[in-house]
């Protein structure tokens, strides 16, 4: 057999060996360059965050965190330092001393006294590798004017948020779909539907009214907002009822032979048997409740103390170009929980929602 | 403390302190049993109502917790959108808004001509200039999403190295958070950002190629060399003609033809589009095996060879200097909406893939089986078997995502703001600034105008559900 033949074939062994067909290359031709168009811009995100202030102003797109050095000069003060090559080829270190024109004035570092005349073009950046770990530090640390932005404190709003909401979820979700899949009862028919219909109910059209429902229960304003109309989800309770349809019912007919109450079975013998589509739907809940957006912005804004990581990330909006190098950085910090999850759990995930099929 | 805020107090009191003395006059439980104390005080309302009503009652005591946040949350807040919309005031107590009929309505068809919003009044002004954007974006955004998400699953359906991973990938930006999302392409978009810098460095690239003397006789060639062995193979394919390869040649085809531009010939704009047209109407006559395909294919080819000759490549690879685009900023140029439609793909593509990918998978396998033993072409197997078994989920897919694109606010709110101008303004932006970011709330107005969008979404909803039921029936 070639190397040829080795390196292209696609499946089979030596002797059924399909040979690389224009298809495949097609195939692997989209899928790399539809990896590429993922990746790049969240890769090149992550690559910016780490760059100093200087480099992520001035849009340096090179990878590595390139930075001028920057030296203290005495009697000057800081400086931006400069390679100066002369016309018989020495290099010496520089700072510029006078305004920048076609020819600039510059002075030696170790002699800031003695300033001279060079044309521009023989000037290059010094530059030095440095990872700007004050990107991450000062927003998180509340430090150089980032007093504002309370990381941690959004930190536990998220994760208050996230967790409480999805143990909720879980919770009356699993009831509502043990209800549905272990009983037959009148009106079984009505709830399901009813519950179908909320699938098609979009939340942005009942914006407006829920606002008032969630005023009115005195809950506006507060972290349970945002927790509670969410905690019912549809698609939940469809996903656990299709995996309680499978538990078989003589496990239930046993434990009532032990007299055991109708709470005791479900929270004893149908929960942990459901434990593959929990989790799939603790996934599916932690995704949604991290990520969500405009219903805390309405419920929370007004509060700085109740802002969850995404409301914070967007208090540097406004500021835009001043603070791009925190953006990034905070950008960052939002994105790796919810991507170690994924990383952790990639398999998992697009099993699971693949197998249930809705959102 | 509101009244329904009171009730809820003293609904949990009740459940706590009743729950505890129901449970401890009823069962024994000693100290090793706290935990399981605790989950049957969690399960109290159930384990009432089993004592009370029996079995019977407790199905309904389990749904009763979902049923409550439904009820409260979802159907009521549908009803009372009728009630807020013809209410007016910005008071947010519910019972202390004056009643005003369809005033708010009118305001929103006080147009002179409804499809120009310009002419309406303000608040028509602002919810047309935002349903209009919609629906443009729906229109534009479903087929892309659909086909790029089938597309996408049929592909990493295949029988291809390292399918989990590809899988994975494709699924990654559905975990982003729209913040997120849109930071990061802020960051890639902006007027110095890397887009322009990689179009300026390839720019860049090329004209300086183009600048060797002898490169464009040598491009020419190459072009030649790679135009014969491409229409080569899609003429002399296993089974005749080879889509593959056509497509391949397809592509090449509607390139040249953009360089060429053999409409200027005729003193007229638009060459690119007609490449596109052509080399669309030629793969389709070889996906569909029609009898002059061959002689299509050959004419093509013919065609592709006049038009090389008539290239000339230094003026081709003449791009000038690149100058960058601001590209969420600059107006009626379309490239904010663009751009919306493809960060809206790329965040929400993965979900549909994955969803698609599921109904691919039930295809069962010995029906291609039976087909490649017919010896029929990829295509006409896709036409045949696939697309019609993986209808339903194609609609599925196609209502899900039309639901969700009419939704969409995050990604073009932190992107574009809704400009430039109100280029990118959308119908769930008016209602939240209408409702939530004016100094002087128009709640009625709000409601009024998502109310119209339900109707517009339902009317959407149940025509595509119509027509995919009359094309799942062919």
């Amino acid at each position: 057999m070639s190397v040829a033949t080795f390196l292209s074939r696609t499946s089979g062994n030596r002797e059924t060996a399909d040979r690389i067909g224009i298809q495949d290359v097609l195939a692997y031709g989209y899928l790399v360059v539809g990896v590429l168009v993922i990746l790049v811009p969240v890769l090149w995100t992550l690559f910016s965050s780490i760059k100093p202030e200087t480099a992520v102003d001035s849009f340096d797109t090179r990878i590595l965190p390139m930075s001028q050095v920057i030296r203290e000069i005495e009697g000057v003060g800081e400086k931006p330092v400069w390679i100066w090559t002369a016309e018989d080829g020495t290099e010496t270190l520089v700072f510029k001393a006078g305004p920048t024109r076609r020819i600039t004035e510059v002075a030696r570092l170790d002699a800031p006294e003695d300033v001279f005349e060079v044309p521009r073009e023989q000037l290059r950046e010094q530059e030095e590798m440095r990872v700007a770990v004050e990107n991450y530090l000062d927003p998180i640390l509340k430090r150089n004017g980032q007093e504002t932005f309370n990381f941690f404190t959004y930190l536990a709003n998220s994760v208050f948020v996230t967790v409480a909401a999805t143990l909720i979820t879980l919770l009356i979700n699993a009831m509502a779909a043990f209800a549905l899949s272990k009983y037959r009862f009148p009106g079984r028919l009505t709830f399901t539907i009813l519950i179908v219909a909320t699938l098609l109910i979009p939340a942005s059209i009942i914006l407006v009214s829920l606002f008032f429902v969630v005023w009115s229960f005195g809950i506006f304003g507060s972290l349970w907002g945002v927790i509670i109309p969410a905690a019912a989800t549809p698609t939940g309770v469809f996903l656990l009822r299709q995996y309680m349809l499978t538990i078989p019912d003589e496990l239930l007919e046993a434990a009532r032979m032990d007299a055991a109450s109708e709470w005791r079975i479900f929270w004893r013998i149908v929960l942990p048997l459901s434990l593959p589509a929990l989790s799939v739907l603790a996934i599916l809940s932690v995704i949604w409740r991290w990520n969500d957006f405009l219903w805390p912005l309405i419920v929370l804004i007004s509060d700085p103390t109740k802002h969850t990581l995404q409301l914070g990330l967007t208090q540097f909006a406004g500021e835009f170009n001043s603070d791009f190098h925190y953006i990034l950085a905070m950008t960052v910090v939002t994105l790796i929980p919810i991507t170690l999850v994924f990383v952790w759990l990639q398999r998992f995930i697009t099993t699971g929602i693949a197998t249930t099929g809705l959102k | 403390m509101t009244p329904a805020g009171l009730a809820l107090t003293i609904l949990g009191l009740a459940w706590v302190v009743g729950g505890s003395a129901w449970l401890l006059s009823h069962r024994s439980y000693t100290l090793r049993h706290v935990p399981r104390f605790f989950a049957d005080l969690l399960g109290f309302p159930v384990e009432l109502s089993q004592s009370l009503f029996g079995r019977i009652g407790v199905p309904y005591a389990l749904l009763l917790p979902n049923m409550l946040i439904f009820g409260f949350f979802t159907f009521l807040p549908m009803i009372l959108n009728v009630y807020v919309s013809m209410t007016g005031g910005s008071s947010i107590a519910l019972f202390d808004r004056p009643f005003v009929g369809l005033e708010k309505y009118r305001d929103i068809f006080e147009c002179a001509n409804i499809l120009i919003p310009k002419t309406c009044s303000n608040a028509g002004y602002n919810f047309w200039t935002g349903m209009f954007n919609t629906l443009w974006f729906v229109v534009i955004q479903v087929p892309v999403m659909v086909v790029v998400a089938l597309l996408t699953a049929l592909v990493v359906n295949r029988n291809i190295r390292g399918r989990g991973f590809w899988r994975a990938m494709f699924f990654y930006p559905v975990m982003l958070s729209p913040v997120v999302i849109a930071n990061i392409w802020n960051w890639v978009l902006h007027r110095k950002g890397a887009l322009n810098a990689a179009i300026g460095g390839t720019q860049d690239t090329l004209t300086g190629l183009a600048g060797l003397s002898g490169f464009d006789i040598a491009a020419t060639v190459l072009f030649g060399i790679v135009l014969m062995v491409v229409s080569e193979r899609t003429l002399r394919g296993e089974r005749g003609l080879s889509t593959p390869w056509a497509s391949v040649f397809c592509g090449i085809f509607a390139l040249l033809t953009a360089w060429a531009q053999p409409l200027s010939l005729a003193g007229l704009p638009g060459s690119g589009w007609l490449g596109l047209a052509l080399a669309a109407a030629l793969l389709w006559l070889v996906a569909s095996e029609r009898a002059i395909a061959r002689a299509a294919v050959i004419a093509f080819g013919i065609a592709a060879v006049l038009m090389l000759l008539s290239i000339q490549f230094d003026a081709v690879f003449d791009f000038g200097r690149h100058r960058p685009v601001n590209w969420l900023v600059t107006p009626n140029t379309g490239w904010p909406f663009f751009w919306l439609v493809f960060v809206f793909c790329w965040s929400h593509m993965g979900f549909y893939m994955l969803i698609l990918l599921a109904g691919l998978q039930a295809i069962p396998a010995d029906l291609y089986e039976a087909a490649k033993m017919d010896a029929t072409k990829p295509f006409r197997a896709f036409r045949r078997i696939t697309l019609p078994l993986v209808m339903p989920t194609l609609t599925v897919v196609l209502v899900l995502s039309l639901i969700r694109s009419f939704q969409i606010f995050d990604e073009v709110y932190l992107l574009t703001g809704g400009g430039p101008g109100r280029e990118t303004f959308m119908v769930v932006q008016n209602i939240y600034e209408v409702a939530f970011s004016s100094n002087h709330p128009d709640y009625g107005q709000a409601a009024a105008g998502s109310i119209l969008m339900a109707v517009v979404i339902a009317v959407f909803t149940f025509f595509q559900l119509w027509m995919t039921r009359r094309q799942s029936d062919l």
